[in-house]
């Protein structure tokens, strides 16, 4: 990640600006113990009580990593209730990294934050069409489909 | 903008950031060795 994600220019200016960047030692206690982590690079997504929203393990490339965290960023705004911050990120993946792999879950919970903030079945149909047009087979689309069944 | 990244090293001062300034924490654990 420090040779090649984090030099790129695009990757220094999103979490300069849209994030809080930390970071710290697999070694630094009681903080990886706390995270569970047992191996390197490990990456999370938290807000400011620590909780966390989103993970991986290892390298991310560039072209995913930006994907990656605004998807982080939409699952964070969504768990607590925040729809709207919520819709923003899961769009932006959508609309802006289609390619990615984090499109397909962001199309998944653009559909779940719909019917949250909505309370009508549109979103969830539409994810589940969309998943099945763009990325069919994928695990999301795979997860969506009871979402078929909708009237 | 910076060159590179400005990585808070410290937790807790990472989260009252977060707090004050209404965002989340992209904490990367990496291997010191």
């Amino acid at each position: 990640m420090d040779a090649v994600t984090y030099p790129n220019l695009k990757v220094i200016d999103f979490l300069q600006n849209k994030l809080v960047p930390l970071q710290l030692g697999s070694n630094a206690e009681p903080y990886a113990s706390d995270y569970g982590v047992k191996w390197t690079p490990n990456l999370l997504i938290i807000d400011a009580e620590g909780k966390v929203y989103h993970r991986a393990v290892g390298f991310i490339p560039p072209l995913e990593f930006i994907p990656w965290l605004l998807l982080g960023m939409g699952k964070a705004s969504f768990e607590k209730d925040n729809f709207t911050e919520a819709l923003e990120c899961f769009e932006r993946v959508i609309t802006e990294y289609s390619f990615s792999n984090s499109a397909p879950e962001a199309i998944y919970f653009r559909g779940v934050s719909q019917y949250k903030s909505t309370h009508q079945p549109d979103g969830l149909k539409k994810a589940y069409q969309l998943l099945q047009e763009r990325y069919t087979g994928s695990e999301w689309a795979k997860r969506a489909y009871p979402y078929w069944l909708l009237p | 903008m910076p060159d590179k990244v400005q990585w808070v090293l410290d937790y807790k001062e990472s989260l009252a950031k977060a707090k004050s300034e209404g965002k989340f924490v992209f904490l990367d654990f990496f291997n010191p060795q």
